[in-house]
Order: C-alpha cells, then sequence, then structure tokens
C-alpha cells in the first residue's frame, strides 16, 4: 500500500469539506419582497406537546397566504447536535430556532446566522430578550419567548401548615425561613410534603446568583458571589425542608411530580412550568389543589415589594435566519421574524400558556384567562414585572464556564467539595481552561 | 478429519509452506488475491470510516469550530493538553476504568462462558440470561443501578447495613466511590457479551484433547492451563484488544449514570472530547485529545499483539 | 461421577444467584412498566405493582407507529448483518491466509479506527453522507454499520485457529483460496458466524446515535429512535418509558433464545461432516 494515498485523500476531503461549510455566507443582506408562494423552513422540537411552532406557523400564514412555514422537527434533548450537523452539511432549515443562547455567538462566529438588525429595529418597545443575540452591534436573532424564574407554591399546603403566602417581599432568607417553618408544620399535620424543592440543575441556584448578585459576571472568572447561594441549599437540605441532590439524581426525581404530586410546598422554576402544570392538572397526572407563583427571593430587600421591579433569570427562545437561505426566501423569513415578536403572536402564544417576549397586561390578560391558570394578582404582577437577566452570557467561552460551573454544582451539592474549596477550584480551571 | 486437526493444533510451528517458494509472479498473484477478498470490506470502510478519521487527524492541527474554514495551528492543540487539568483527570479517570474494569471483566466473561459451555438442562436460558444486561436499554440500567446504589434508601446500602456497615458509601453521589460504582455496573453490564465471543472460542477447543489430558492424569486446572488457554488464545486476544478499546473509549455509561460527577471524579476522555465539541464548539482540541486517545489504544493494543506473538512461538 | 452430580449441583446455585443479580434491573424494568407513572420511583421500593396496569402497552401500540419502527429495524439488522458478515469474514480471509506486503499496516488501520470515538468524527462523516445524498435514507444506516472493522477482527481471529494444514490439504486437492474460504472456512466457524450475527443484529437494532443523526423523516425512524423519540414528548413519563424499553428488548431476547444453539453445535456437527 503506498503510503502517500490514504492521506492525500484525506487532505482533499478535509479541504473539501471545510469549504462547503462555509461558503454562501457572504448573501447575507437584503433579498427582494415575496412575489409568488414562498415555502420557509423553521426548525423546532416535540411537536406533538410543544405547540407553540405550528400555532405561530398557522396564525402567519393566515396572515400571509403566500407564505407556507414548514416544520422540522428534532429531537429536543440532541438538538445543538443534530443542528450543528445540519448546518455543517448545508441541511439546515431556513430559519434556525436558538434553543440556546450559549450557542448563539458560536453560530454566528462561524458564519452561519444572517444579520437581522433591520428587523429587530422596527420591533415593538416592549420586546424583551433581544439583547442575547446582539454581537457587535448587530442583532442574530428575534426573541418570541422570554421565560423566567418564579416561585411556584401550593396555597393548599401552605393553608395547612398556617404559613402566610408569599407576598412579593421576600428575600432569599424569608425564603429559606418559610421552607423550614412549612416542613416541620407539615410533618406535625401528618403530611410527608417539603417545604421547598430545588431541582438539580444548576442554573436552578447559579441563575439567580448571576442574575441578583451585584457586580456578577459569569465570565470574570470570580464566583465568590455563590457563596451565599449555596450555604443557604445546603442549609435547607440539612435541616431536612428540601431532598438532597444525592436523592434527587439516584432516584431520578422529576420537578413535575415533585411539585404536581404535592411532595413540596414551594418550587422555583421558569414560567414554563405554568402551561406543563395546567394540562397535568387536567389530565390527572398532577394532583388538583389550589396554587399560584410569586415573584422569585430577592438577594435582599432593595428589589423586593410591589412597587420595585424583582431581578430575576430566564433565557430567550429566538428565531435566526440561516445565512445560506435562498435568497428569495429572505424577505419572508424576515416577515416571519418580524410576526413572531408581534403583539399579535403574543396573544396567541399566551392563549396556550407559554410566555411570550411581549408581556403587557394585555396579553397578561389572555395568558391568565386559560383555564385552570392561577387568578390571583401576585401571579399576574410576577408575570408581567420583572427585570429578566439572561441565564447565559452571549460569548464564546460562555459553554465552558458552564461547564466549570455545573461540576463546582454537583461537588457542592453532594458535599464532595467543601464550598470555599469548590469556589477556589472553579476559578482556577477558569484561569487555566478559559483565560481572560 | 478431526485428528489431523487436533495433531496440527498441538504442533506449535506456523511456518508457511508458500513463502519458502520463491517466485514473484506468485508473490504479485497473491496480492492480487489478498486484495480481492479485502476489497469489499475495504471499499466501505475506507469512504466512511477511514476517511473521516483521517479528517479527524487533520482537523487536530487546527482550530476548527465546525463551520467556516479550520485555520492550521500547528501542535498548538497539543501543546494545550500538556497544562489542561481537566485532559489530566480525563486521562487518570480513563486509566482507573481500564485498569479495573479489563482484567475484571475478562475474568468474569471467561468464568461465565466456561460455566456455560456444557451440555446442561437450561444453558440456553441461562447464557440468554448473561447476555441480557447488554441488550437492557442503557437508561434502563442507569435508573435501576442508581436507585439500587441511592446512599439512603437504596437497596445495596440496606444490604450493607444488615452486614453492620453503618454508613453505607455514597456511591454514584460520592467523588470516591462513583467510579467503583461505575466499574460495577460496567462489568456487570459487558461480561455478558465477552462471554458469548468466549463461547464461541470454546468451540475450537477439541474434545479429544481434554480426554487425552484426562488420560494422562491432569486435573480440570492443568486442563484449564494447557489445553484450553492455549487453543483460546486468538479469541482471548480479540476479546483484550476489543474490551481495551472498549474501555478507553466508555462514555454513554457514564454519560446517564453520573454525567462525569460529583465535580469531575468520573470524567473520561470520549465524555471530555464531547464536552469539548458539541459542547464548545471547540472541534480542533476535542480532535486532538481524539488523537491521543487513539494512540493510547494504538500503543497497548501492539504491545498486546507482541505479548501475543511471543506467546504463541 | 458423584463429583460431577456435586459439581453440576453447585454450577445450579451459582447460576440462579447469579442470575437474580443478571435480571433485577430487567425485571424492574417489567413492573414500572406495569405501574402508574407517579409509583415507579417510590421509597421504598415496591416490588410488585398493585394495581397491575396494562394501559402503557395499549397507549404505546395506539399512539405509535410502532409497525413502520419495527419493519425499518429488521430491514436494517438483516441487511447489515449479512453484509457485515459477509464482506467481514471475506476480508478476513485475506488478512488471515493471504501474505502480502502491506497487510498488517492495513490491518492496523482497521483496529486503529476502532480506538477513535465516532463522536469526534460523527460531523465529517455526516458531511460526506449528505455529499453523496444518503441522509435521511436507511442506506446511510447500511453504509454506517456494514462495513465495521469489528467483523473482520473477529472473524480473522477465529480463522487463525483453524490449523493451517487444511488450507494446504485443500490447496493440492486443487481449491482455489475462494473455494477454501467457501467450503472449508466458513463452515468450520459457524459458532464465530453465530456470534458475529447475534452481535451485530443487536448493535444494529439498538443503535439510538446513528439513527438519531442519519434519520430524519418519520417514515424512517427505527424501534429505539422512534421509541425515544415518543416517550420524550411525555416528559419524565417513566413508565412509559419503561413500556418501551420492555418492548425493544423482547424480540432481541427471542433471536438470542433462537440463535444460540449454534454455539454448541457448530464444531461437533461440522466435525462428522468433515
Amino acid at each position: 500500500m503506498k503510503r502517500t494515498i490514504p492521506a492525500a485523500i484525506g487532505i482533499a476531503a478535509a479541504a473539501s469539506l471545510a469549504l462547503t461549510a462555509c461558503s454562501g455566507s457572504s448573501d447575507a443582506s437584503g433579498g427582494s419582497s415575496p412575489t409568488g408562494p414562498v415555502t420557509i423552513t423553521v426548525s423546532g422540537w416535540s411537536l406533538a406537546t410543544t405547540p407553540e411552532f405550528q400555532t405561530l406557523a398557522d396564525a402567519f400564514h393566515a396572515k400571509d397566504p403566500n407564505v407556507t412555514v414548514q416544520l422540522k422537527e428534532y429531537d429536543p434533548a440532541q438538538y445543538t447536535t443534530l443542528i450543528t450537523a445540519d448546518l455543517a452539511a448545508g441541511k439546515a432549515p431556513d430559519i434556525v430556532t436558538q434553543k440556546e443562547v450559549k450557542n448563539v455567538s458560536v453560530f454566528q462566529s462561524g458564519g452561519q446566522l444572517m444579520d437581522v438588525s433591520d428587523v429587530v429595529s422596527k420591533l415593538p418597545k416592549d420586546v424583551s430578550g433581544t439583547s442575547s443575540y446582539k454581537i457587535d452591534g448587530k442583532y442574530y436573532g428575534v426573541p418570541y419567548r422570554q421565560d423566567s424564574w418564579v416561585l411556584f407554591y401550593n396555597k393548599d399546603l401552605f393553608d395547612k401548615a398556617g404559613v402566610k403566602y408569599p407576598d412579593g417581599t421576600w428575600t432569599w432568607d424569608d425564603y429559606a425561613t418559610a421552607a423550614k417553618t412549612l416542613t416541620t408544620n407539615l410533618k406535625g399535620k401528618g403530611s410527608k410534603a417539603l417545604g421547598t424543592y430545588e431541582h438539580s440543575w444548576q442554573s436552578t441556584l447559579q441563575g439567580f446568583a448571576n442574575a441578583q448578585s451585584p457586580g456578577a459576571d459569569i465570565l470574570s472568572g470570580k464566583f465568590d458571589y455563590l457563596k451565599p447561594y449555596y450555604e443557604r441549599a445546603l442549609g435547607l437540605q440539612s435541616a431536612g425542608a428540601q431532598v438532597d441532590l444525592g436523592t434527587i439524581t439516584t432516584n431520578s426525581l422529576t420537578y413535575q411530580a415533585q411539585f404536581g404530586k404535592q411532595q413540596a410546598a414551594m418550587m422555583p422554576m421558569g414560567s414554563w412550568y405554568v402551561a406543563t402544570l395546567i394540562s397535568q392538572q387536567k389530565s390527572g397526572d398532577a394532583d388538583t389543589f389550589k396554587w399560584g407563583f410569586a415573584p422569585a427571593p430577592q438577594l435582599d430587600s432593595s428589589t423586593t415589594g410591589l412597587d420595585k421591579t424583582p431581578v430575576t433569570f430566564g433565557d430567550p427562545t429566538a428565531f435566526a435566519i440561516n445565512a445560506n437561505i435562498d435568497k428569495s426566501k429572505v424577505a419572508a423569513a424576515k416577515e416571519f421574524l418580524t410576526f413572531a415578536a408581534s403583539e399579535e403572536a403574543a396573544t396567541d402564544l399566551a392563549k396556550i400558556g407559554i410566555t411570550p417576549s411581549i408581556t403587557n397586561d394585555s396579553v397578561a390578560q389572555t395568558f391568565f384567562s386559560v383555564a385552570g391558570a392561577p387568578t390571583d394578582d401576585l401571579s399576574k404582577f410576577a408575570w408581567t414585572k420583572h427585570e429578566t437577566h439572561p441565564e447565559n452570557p452571549t460569548s464564546s467561552k460562555t459553554a465552558s464556564v458552564q461547564t466549570i460551573l455545573n461540576d463546582l454544582h454537583t461537588a457542592v451539592m453532594t458535599g464532595s467539595s467543601p464550598i470555599d474549596k469548590a469556589i477556589k477550584d472553579a476559578q482556577d480551571r477558569f484561569k487555566s481552561e478559559v483565560g481572560s | 478429519m478431526a485428528t489431523v486437526v487436533t495433531d496440527d493444533r498441538i504442533s506449535t510451528e506456523r511456518r508457511s509452506p508458500r513463502r519458502s517458494r520463491p517466485g514473484r509472479a506468485l508473490a504479485r498473484r497473491n496480492t492480487l488475491i489478498g486484495w480481492t477478498f479485502i476489497l469489499p470490506n475495504f471499499v466501505g470502510f475506507a469512504l466512511l470510516t477511514l476517511v473521516p478519521v483521517i479528517v479527524l487527524f487533520y482537523m487536530s492541527f487546527t482550530s476548527w469550530n465546525v463551520f467556516g474554514k479550520a485555520p492550521w495551528v500547528g501542535l498548538a492543540n497539543y501543546t494545550r493538553l500538556i497544562d489542561d487539568k481537566s485532559f489530566h483527570t480525563a486521562f487518570l479517570n480513563t486509566l482507573y476504568y481500564a485498569v479495573i474494569h479489563i482484567p475484571l471483566t475478562l475474568v468474569a466473561a471467561l468464568a461465565l462462558a466456561l460455566l456455560l459451555n456444557r451440555k446442561m438442562r437450561g444453558v440456553t436460558f441461562f447464557r440468554t440470561v448473561a447476555f441480557f444486561p447488554y441488550i437492557t436499554s442503557i437508561v434502563a440500567i442507569a435508573f435501576v443501578w442508581n436507585m439500587l446504589f441511592s446512599p439512603k434508601y437504596g437497596p445495596i446500602n440496606q444490604f450493607l447495613g444488615l452486614l453492620g456497615v453503618e454508613h453505607g458509601p455514597g456511591w454514584t453521589v460520592s467523588a470516591q466511590w462513583s467510579m467503583p460504582a461505575v466499574l460495577i455496573v460496567g462489568t456487570w453490564r459487558e461480561m455478558g457479551y465477552y462471554m458469548l465471543l468466549f463461547l464461541a472460542g470454546l468451540q475450537t477447543v477439541p474434545a479429544e484433547l481434554h480426554e487425552a489430558a484426562r488420560v494422562d492424569g491432569a486435573n480440570p486446572w492443568q486442563r484449564f492451563w494447557n489445553v484450553t488457554m492455549p487453543c483460546l488464545r486468538p479469541t482471548t486476544f480479540f476479546v483484550t484488544v476489543m474490551l481495551t478499546i472498549g474501555s478507553f473509549k466508555v462514555f454513554d455509561l457514564i454519560l446517564v449514570m453520573t454525567n462525569g460527577g460529583p465535580g469531575q471524579s468520573t470524567l473520561v476522555l470520549s465524555q471530555y472530547i464531547y464536552q469539548k465539541g458539541f459542547g464548545e464548539f471547540q472541534f480542533g482540541y476535542a480532535s486532538a485529545i481524539s488523537v491521543v486517545l487513539f494512540l493510547l489504544c494504538i500503543v497497548v493494543t501492539i504491545f498486546q499483539f507482541l505479548w501475543n506473538k511471543r506467546r504463541e512461538s | 461421577m458423584r463429583t460431577r452430580v456435586l459439581g453440576k449441583t453447585v454450577g445450579y446455585v451459582v447460576l440462579a444467584v447469579a442470575s437474580i443479580g443478571l435480571l433485577l434491573p430487567f425485571f424492574w424494568m417489567v413492573i414500572s412498566s406495569l405501574k402508574h407513572n407517579n409509583d415507579v420511583f417510590t421509597v421504598p421500593v415496591q416490588w410488585f405493582p398493585s394495581p397491575v396496569v396494562w394501559h402503557n402497552y395499549i397507549e404505546i401500540w395506539q399512539r405509535s407507529d410502532m409497525t413502520t419502527w419495527l419493519r425499518n429495524t429488521l430491514l436494517l439488522a438483516v441487511v447489515v448483518t449479512v453484509l457485515q458478515v459477509f464482506t467481514g469474514s471475506f476480508a478476513a480471509y485475506g488478512f488471515a491466509r493471504m501474505r502480502f506486503p502491506g497487510r498488517d499496516i492495513l490491518f492496523l488501520a482497521y483496529i486503529g479506527t476502532m480506538a477513535v470515538p465516532w463522536q469526534s468524527y460523527m460531523i465529517p462523516q455526516f458531511v460526506l453522507m449528505s455529499k453523496i445524498h444518503l441522509n435521511d435514507t436507511l442506506w446511510s444506516i447500511i453504509a454506517l454499520q456494514a462495513f465495521g472493522a469489528f467483523g473482520v477482527f473477529l472473524m480473522k481471529q477465529y480463522f487463525e485457529s483453524v490449523p493451517e494444514s487444511l488450507n494446504e490439504a485443500a490447496r493440492i486437492d486443487g481449491l482455489s483460496e475462494y473455494g477454501i474460504w467457501r467450503r472449508i472456512m466458513m463452515p468450520l466457524s459457524i459458532p464465530a458466524i453465530a456470534s458475529l450475527t447475534l452481535l451485530t443484529f443487536v448493535n444494529t437494532w439498538n443503535d439510538y446515535l446513528g439513527p438519531l443523526i442519519y434519520l430524519r423523516s418519520a417514515q424512517n425512524w427505527t424501534i429505539q429512535l422512534g421509541l425515544k423519540t415518543f416517550i420524550s414528548q411525555y416528559n419524565a413519563e417513566y413508565a412509559l418509558i419503561m413500556t418501551g424499553s420492555v418492548l425493544s428488548v423482547l424480540p432481541i431476547a427471542v433471536i438470542f433464545l433462537l440463535g444460540q444453539r449454534y454455539f454448541v453445535e457448530g464444531i461437533a456437527s461440522t466435525g462428522v461432516k468433515g
């Protein structure tokens, strides 16, 4: 066998593979308005149980019958891997839904996303989350959905324990005290439910710490600000007011069952759970009980109270245009992006329990008129008024930092490493693996 | 016929008479015939596996991020590995896993195969049972074992409690015990798979040889070492190499059981490659780690190959 | 004779205990599939479902496209297995019995590619596949699985345990190399072919990542891909997940039970023929 042959084939193949991936990224701007009927493809996931894509597609088609929106379904758990492979092979749909903010900068720097600044500049003022798609002064995505984390609570269990409902003035210390009181009182009444349930994700803790701590920035490589949040969570674990992380992972506990089957009286969770809980109560997967949600507890009293704006976190979901889209479809695609972030679309989304990127009072009215939704004023306040920081900053370093912080999270929460040591380890790893 | 087989097997000389015959035409003919045998498989293999792997080797010298160009960076990815503490952790964890998993599984699989290589009632059932862990969905395995390992409520620690162990290990939620937990499940899952390969190999051991050794007064242990093991050598070599490669590449089991945690206590190379590639889009760097993994496997395999050759002669 | 009886008894006891340990997770899988979703994870473990819930099996059958998935998977598994056994054993003969320059390097390349994790060359492979327009066809999985190094390596090792004197005798009888492969080597290697067949079949049947990346249209889905996608729509429905797992394991178990008699019969029967 001649040794040179496979090497030559390999390099030729490598060169051609590298070349195909970036071709066509130059025709980013412009595009004439659609004349004849156009079909644009949009990536989505779990279409049967995630109705938002079909809702938007149908509503848009009704508005502009010239444009047909075709959905391309992906596996939700493997979305990034699959869409990456499709983009690399030039087979991705015209509109690439951005499921995770942390990948936006990678797609953008790889020349896969079209500049849609012109669309963003014409959006209504109250669309939130656009800043997550801003790179070097240009916008690469239009958020149609913006979930925020709130505090769900079970009114029946609160009543049973004789504890006063959250009133929007809670700090995390108030929350911890309430969790402990709830646990003790519920136990006294013969209930097995615990005070609260914090799911095993790193964001359950770090998302709040990143958003609420002054000067916190995961890209700074300084993670001291996480300490009070972890001490509080560990305190709740050891007091038995919440299930410990070891039990959550080894018994594969789900947050839907923990709150829906009344195993916990409170639960910090994203607003997407509203729709889930309503439908699970309807189907019988969840118990029937009265519930509501309050603004997320705050770091200190400077942001608590109904006259202030509570600070929380949540990643938006956005539509972005594939840079390799056929030129004749650009106008239709941009029209779809504009529509998805309009108040009209927001109302349609609110009807199916989705938290859209516009959450003004009229959209809220639609959202809360869904059968099974809570009706109290505090829930409405929590849904409409919040300063929501992105869970992940838009940077090429975000993914690496999140890996480090996830290792910190599992190490601390399982008691494998004391908090101070874990923070120091994470900072050292940041220095050597991410750099400044 | 059978006796011919036996006689030849005892003689350890494996010299081919063809080699002594001179002639270029013959050599060319052999090459041609050899290639016709290999070609049908090689065409598919070369196009769909070899070429992408060679591309990967090339990419390890670039800062490829999947999209766009792949700028040449020379050895930068490899020098970066030297100071990458996470890589060191993953490397050591992989070795930890392999060094224990390989001999453990080898012995368990061989013992199981010997036990089940006889004519007895129900042997078909037992073989199927032994193979079950391999065909059971890995997600289900992770669920069940994680539950069995649960430090507070798990049956394993409850059982240890009966034996007087007050505070059983934390298993998958403790940095010290997570790797042993994964090792137990890994061996449990794979021994049936390798048992099957040993079973096939055991069919090449001629019964006449065993009979002859028995007549000579050899006890079962001696017969195992002097008859079974030598005949089983090609299979053992195959199983060892596959097991080595499989252990160094261990991925999905760890992903579903511990996801590398707690902390980095079960982070292994394959997972680190996935993290750097699909998690952080550093595909150039991920490729370099793959090349290291490849070299590691190749070096161990060549060592096994040479050792096998020496034992043969 | 007495020791043999004793040995047999001890053997049965050991096997029975081992079987429980090996089947426990599968058993748990079956009972979980017969429970209500919220009874799956309980403290302490509930080993017998009460009441027994058959609903999950009905739901999967009625609401999913199981027949399509089974048909695709069966087709793939059969084609891949046939190709793998045929091309693999054919190439193995070349490696085991023919001598030519570069043979060992080539063989090392075969083994070497097995040492590279698939995730790391998945993207180049995907791009290549889409260039030859195999994406989203069942051909992509056939191409991906049928020419693996595993079969070549396994058969080569087995061929090497067949004495070379047999080849010599056959050559003197005037058999060509192809004839030797077909008439001598293959019949002698039935146990190896049986295990290669079983393992290839099982691996193709259980493959998830390959179909996930390559088979996007629902009409091409395999059983693993179909079940996981179906279940992932029902967030955290563990009873349903276990039902799907049980259903995907059963056909394999049947094939395994049927196929493995060849291990015992292999050499013995061909020995008589020879």
